[in-house]
């Protein structure tokens, strides 16, 4: 406590970093062109202190991103040194390893000066309408297939624009206005946080924010801590079979405490795959760590000191820790398994702390095809299955779990595309039967009205292995993805024609504890609404 | 004649505001500038009883006749609270086929990341209450199927057999075509004329479904309770001879009549804050041309606003009923015009605790009536600087232009510390600071908001559709403020646009140049438009301008005429006599002395205008007490403001 602020002084001063970052999102959705990050919140914000240590993140921004955009800045760091880091420049890069596991987003980040000393990063990222390269098909068998790749670049140096990149990524992405649209929304987000850090540290009369960030990780930490020693120790094992794509994949995990630490190591999950499956550490880590939170400190605003008692290990070539160039772009339907997984092997120690398999990871239907002007066009729609049941709930229907993803509202997305929405609606009977009952998914039905061919590519998981109930719960149902009433292979692409009738199924949630015990009240509510 | 009859006859304006635990009872006499107060209890069972009572106890007090009685406005939390406790009614929603569910699946995101027992606000109306129907309009607002009238003729049956006492109807695309729900309201008056019914594009004609179900299935669930209450309210006020039309205060800042308000109800949610907003521009209207930040904190929640050159800032939406008071998402949708009322959390009742971390955390839980804890002044405002920086930052505002003006009980006592926090130069604390919103109640607008989702490109869309389209908004705003039966002096026509560049997700609502518009003279319309829209985006974001068209999403009207008769005058205590405004002596703690300080008592009843003194200081009134801090100064403006000026 070497400047020893008073527990007042640091709450403020933490509460107005985390208001910086949340007004810059705002931002961020007010000026995107992408519905990923202004309809779906597929983005964050977030400030770091000069070492590349994670302040604060926007309060709504994903656990996917919260935990692999401190790691971007420190690459940063190690990569160019802060010598070479000047006042003005913006720093970008989409790099899969580096940055969230997938080239999709694009992050930004800025170096942020006071009195010619560096004393913060921040950083945004944001999943780009188009990046190039093949649309998010799980056929990739290289990260080269999958688009352009910026690596750890420079896209302002002193306040000078690199024409030369900017021309280059106009040149590679199908839509070169609304990418560097979007990039400019993130740049715009950065001097945002700029701006407003400054002036708080003018403020609150703080020269560096090294004694602040020390004093918030020291607490974090120690709380985080605490919470992993009230588990006794043991290691804890799960396992847990998924679709996979040619063949189903497995997961394995074993949970070490000891004492006030965690570690997870994946080892004897399945090999990383010639598909863009493929899920980085510096995802896996991010999910682990999210986990983690939800069961052992779920009301604590987030910092770097709460990951630093949290382990991760995957072999090297694991699904889990793929070597480059493996392709990534779908890495979402590998990593939101982890959290469940962990969750598996938490229930045997802390059961009421935990939640039942969740029917996700996230769906999506990507399309590009042409609208009725000729001009091109791509589109993704996100949608959600149930969340599982816990020791004390059901779980929630159609709701966006590990990730925070909405989906798009249907009047929009007609809006967008020559499409046409015959229903969303809930499916009753896939939330998994137990003493609570997991969430339900949806069924969404979808028309082509486009002459020019649509194709559709698909992210959907859980369609042949259920979410897992626990404590004697029942699984969750499973998902399905039909054409014209067919269930089709959702791992390839598909070409749509005018009038042809997709339906997209999401999963439900796993349920909690014996359907026997299940409240006679609860029950009667379920078939008195429809919801079994 | 009008004048001279006011010559001889008193006018009295009443306001009357139910809140959660006082309703509080406001006369104004036009002549004299006297002002009568009463506070009551809420009746929660019958609210209008306390009004009779109180009312009643008022009149006789001033011995004032009901006869000369002008003008009566109202502003209650009433409906406000029957969404929170969901106490409304049973309500019915219609959807098109295929949609039933929309209303419980919502956005599909979570309000809180990392809460596993997580639950979504419960929908309003349940499963079993929701019908779909055959019927389909596209974006475009072509007809795609035509609305299927015997199922539903038969679902309204169903629904009526189920015990519904109000309907809501949401189709797809309604604002954009709105004839099958308008055939359907009809169907179902003349089927089920007792039931009462709401369709989106009566509410909210807005795009994006789930938020427009929202703000109409809320206004079905009120509607009954609307109808009825404020139809006895207006009956006890004519039983008590008050010959006044009864008016009603909306989320908006204005005023409207009781019909309008029982047709769509769901626009009367903020009207309490709204009244305090609407005052506190008026206090200040004399200071910083107008700019101030409007600081109410009472006992259980502290509100901010914006007022820019006197006219509070205005928001299109806003969420009801949040289940997490300061969380985000936890509520339901309203997208409805309502005063930008920001909730900053801790009153001066909240309770203040330590986290796992050791960090003092204030409220949301409330103390209540219950005796406050020991620190919770301080937390409280800072809890509440953290909010107002974000509120004046993202605004791009510089806060040297505004005055900090402070409301309700415990507004006073932490508004120079507040304002010293934000950069703020000056803080206004009008008299009676503790039941000020009240009077606003007196001093508001007639206001009619109109809204209408059109999609159109500036640069190659239809001139002559859009001029059509806001002057189909402006007719139908001008019906609504004839029918209010006010004086009005003239009306304001305020033309505004949700704009965006062409691909963008999310709208920027921007003013416009005044209507109508050149329909022969396209190209410059264009222009005029795509400058306006383009100089607030730059204003508000600082980018470049992305090369892209611009599109308006929705076009927005509001209409405000300020009412004949509604003229309040301030008036401070002349100087004279010879009474001693100082109470006595007594330590206080101040922050930015770091301690107890020997602090001055003042009684502000017997301050007199142009009194001048120094900081520290305490000035006493009945119901709120004014803290002012060592270096600053304050002195009594002509109003009977205090004014404080701080050192900077």
């Amino acid at each position: 406590m070497s400047r020893g602020f008073d527990a007042i002084t640091l709450e403020v001063l933490w509460t107005r970093l985390i208001s910086v970052v949340d007004e810059a999102a705002k931002a961020i959705v007010r000026t995107s062109f992408s519905t990923l990050s202004n309809e779906a919140n597929d983005f964050a914000c977030m400030l770091t202190d000069a070492r590349g240590y994670s302040l604060a993140q926007n309060t709504g921004s994903i656990p996917s991103f919260i935990g692999t955009l401190p790691a971007t800045v420190r690459h940063f760091l190690r990569a160019m040194g802060v010598a070479a880091m000047r006042p003005g420049d913006v720093l970008i890069t989409n790099d899969a390893w580096m940055g969230t596991g997938h080239m999709s987003d694009v992050s930004v980040l800025k170096p942020l000066f006071r009195a010619g000393r560096l004393v913060a990063f921040s950083a945004t990222t944001s999943h780009m309408p188009d990046i190039g390269g093949r649309l998010r098909a799980i056929e990739a068998r290289e990260v080269f297939e999958e688009g352009l790749h910026i690596p750890l670049m420079k896209l302002v140096r002193e306040g000078r624009t690199d024409e030369t990149l900017i021309e280059m990524i106009r040149a590679n992405v199908r839509t070169p206005d609304q990418t560097m649209g979007d990039i400019w929304a993130q740049v715009g987000a950065n001097e945002l946080m700029e701006r407003r850090l400054l002036a708080l540290m003018d403020d609150g009369r703080l020269d560096s924010l090294d004694d602040l960030s020390d004093e918030l990780f020291a607490r974090a930490e120690g709380a985080m801590r605490a919470a992993i020693r009230a588990v006794p120790d043991a290691t804890y094992r799960y396992a847990m079979r998924t679709d996979g794509v040619d063949e189903p994949l497995d997961y394995q995990v074993a949970l070490t405490i000891a004492g006030d630490e965690v570690t997870a190591d994946y080892t004897g999950t399945s090999s990383q795959q010639p598909r863009a499956i493929n899920c980085v550490l510096a995802y896996t880590y991010a999910m682990t760590a999210y986990a983690i939170k939800c069961a052992l400190l779920p009301g604590l605003a987030n910092n770097e000191g709460m990951y630093r008692p949290v382990r991760v290990t995957a072999p090297e070539g694991c699904l889990l820790n793929p070597r480059f160039p493996a392709a990534v772009v779908s890495r979402a339907v590998t990593g939101h398994y982890v959290p469940v997984l962990l969750f598996g092997a938490l229930h045997q120690v802390i059961p009421d702390r935990v939640a039942a398999g969740a029917g996700s990871p996230l769906w999506a239907v990507q399309q590009t095809g042409l609208r009725a002007d000729g001009r091109p066009y791509t589109n993704i729609f996100f949608f959600n299955g149930g969340m599982g049941a816990t020791a004390v709930k059901d779980g929630e229907s159609v709701l966006s779990w590990p990730s925070n993803i909405s989906s798009t509202p249907v009047e929009v997305a007609e809006r967008n595309s020559p499409l046409f929405f015959h229903e969303k609606r809930l499916r009753p009977g896939l939330g998994g039967a137990g003493r609570f009952r997991g969430g339900l998914g949806q069924d969404i039905v979808i028309e082509c009205e486009s002459d020019a061919p649509i194709v559709a590519s698909f992210m959907a998981e859980r369609t042949k292995f259920s979410a897992p109930g626990f404590a004697g719960g029942d699984d969750g149902g499973l998902g399905d993805v039909q054409i014209n009433g067919h269930s089709i292979d959702n791992r390839r692409q598909h070409v749509l024609k005018r009038g042809d009738v997709i339906l997209v199924r999401t999963p439900g949630g796993g349920g909690y504890g014996s359907a026997a015990q299940r409240d006679l009240t609860l029950a009667e509510r379920d078939r008195a609404l429809g919801y079994v | 004649m009008d004048e001279f009859i006011d010559t001889i006859t008193p006018s009295y304006a009443l306001g009357i505001d139910i809140g959660g635990t006082f309703t509080d009872i406001v006369v104004y006499d036009h002549d004299s500038g006297r002002q009568w107060s009463r506070k009551v209890l809420t009746t929660h069972d019958d609210p209008v009883r306390a009004v009779a009572a109180g009312v009643a106890t008022v009149l006789a007090d001033g011995h004032l006749e009901p006869r000369h009685f002008t003008r009566v406005v109202h502003a209650t939390t009433l409906f406000t609270n029957a969404l929170i406790e969901r106490k409304g009614a049973v309500t019915g929603l219609i959807t098109t086929a295929g949609f039933g569910d929309t209303l419980e699946i919502g956005r599909e995101r979570k309000f809180e990341l990392y809460d596993l027992n997580i639950a979504k606000p419960e929908p309003l109306v349940p499963r079993n209450l929701r019908r779909e129907v055959a019927e389909r309009v596209k974006a475009d607002g072509s007809v795609r199927q035509p609305l299927d009238r015997e199922q539903l003729l038969a679902s309204v049956e169903r629904l009526a057999a189920a015990g519904v006492a109000s309907i809501a109807v949401v189709f797809l695309h309604a604002y954009a075509n709105p004839r099958h729900e308008a055939e359907a309201v009809q169907l179902i008056a003349e089927r089920q004329p007792k039931v009462f019914v709401t369709a989106s594009h009566e509410v909210a004609p807005e795009i994006r479904e789930f938020e427009r179900a929202s703000t109409t299935v809320a206004n079905a669930y009120i509607k009954p309770l609307a109808h009825q209450y404020l139809g006895r309210m207006a009956r006890q006020l004519a039983e008590q001879r008050i010959p006044a039309p009864l008016l009603l205060m909306l989320s908006s800042g204005g005023l409207t009549h009781v019909a309008e308000a029982q047709r769509a109800p769901v626009q009367m949610l903020e009207s309490g804050p709204a009244a305090g907003a609407i005052a506190a521009a008026f206090f200040g209207r004399g200071d910083k041309g107008g700019n101030l930040l409007a600081f109410d904190m009472g006992g259980t929640t502290a509100k901010l606003s914006l007022i820019d050159g006197g006219e509070p800032l205005t928001a299109y939406s806003f969420e009801a009923a949040r289940q997490k008071r300061f969380i985000e998402g936890s509520g339901l949708p309203m997208r409805i015009s309502t005063i930008e009322l920001i909730e900053i959390g801790a009153g001066g009742g909240s309770i203040a605790h330590v986290d796992e971390i050791g960090l003092l955390k204030v409220g949301p839980r409330s103390a209540g009536s219950q005796p406050g804890p020991a620190c919770y002044g301080l937390g409280g405002t800072e809890a509440t600087v953290t909010d107002a920086d974000l509120v004046l930052g993202y605004l791009n505002r510089d806060p040297r232009d505004y005055a900090l003006l402070c409301t309700g009980g415990a507004g006073p006592v932490h508004a120079c510390h507040v304002a010293r926090k934000l950069g703020l130069r000056e803080v206004i604390c009008p008299p009676s600071a503790g039941v000020a919103s009240a009077l606003g109640l007196l001093v508001a607008p007639a206001r009619v908001d109109r809204v209408a989702t059109v999609g159109i490109r500036l640069d190659r869309g239809d001139c002559a559709a859009l001029e059509a389209a806001f002057r189909a908004l402006e007719d139908d705003a001008r019906a609504v403020m004839a029918d209010t039966g006010l004086k009005l002096e003239t009306a304001r026509f305020q033309r505004l646009a949700d704009g965006r560049f062409l691909g963008q997700g999310f709208d920027l609502v921007v003013s416009l140049p005044d209507g109508p518009y050149d329909r022969r003279d396209a190209a410059a319309t264009r222009r005029a438009l795509t400058s306006a829209f383009e100089a607030a985006y730059r204003e508000k974001f600082s980018l470049t301008l992305p090369d892209v068209p611009v599109e308006f999403i929705n076009i927005r009207v509001a209409v405000r005429a300020p009412v004949a008769g509604s003229e309040v005058v301030l008036q401070g205590r002349p100087r004279g006599g010879s009474e001693e405004p100082v109470k006595g002596r007594r330590p206080a703690w101040f922050p930015e002395a770091g301690g107890f300080v020997e602090t001055t008592v003042y009684d502000r009843a017997r301050l007199a205008v142009g009194d001048r003194f120094t900081g520290p200081a305490v000035i006493e009134e009945e119901g709120s007490t004014l803290v002012v801090g060592p270096g600053a100064s304050f002195a009594v403006a002509p109003t009977g403001n205090v004014i404080v000026t701080l050192t900077p």
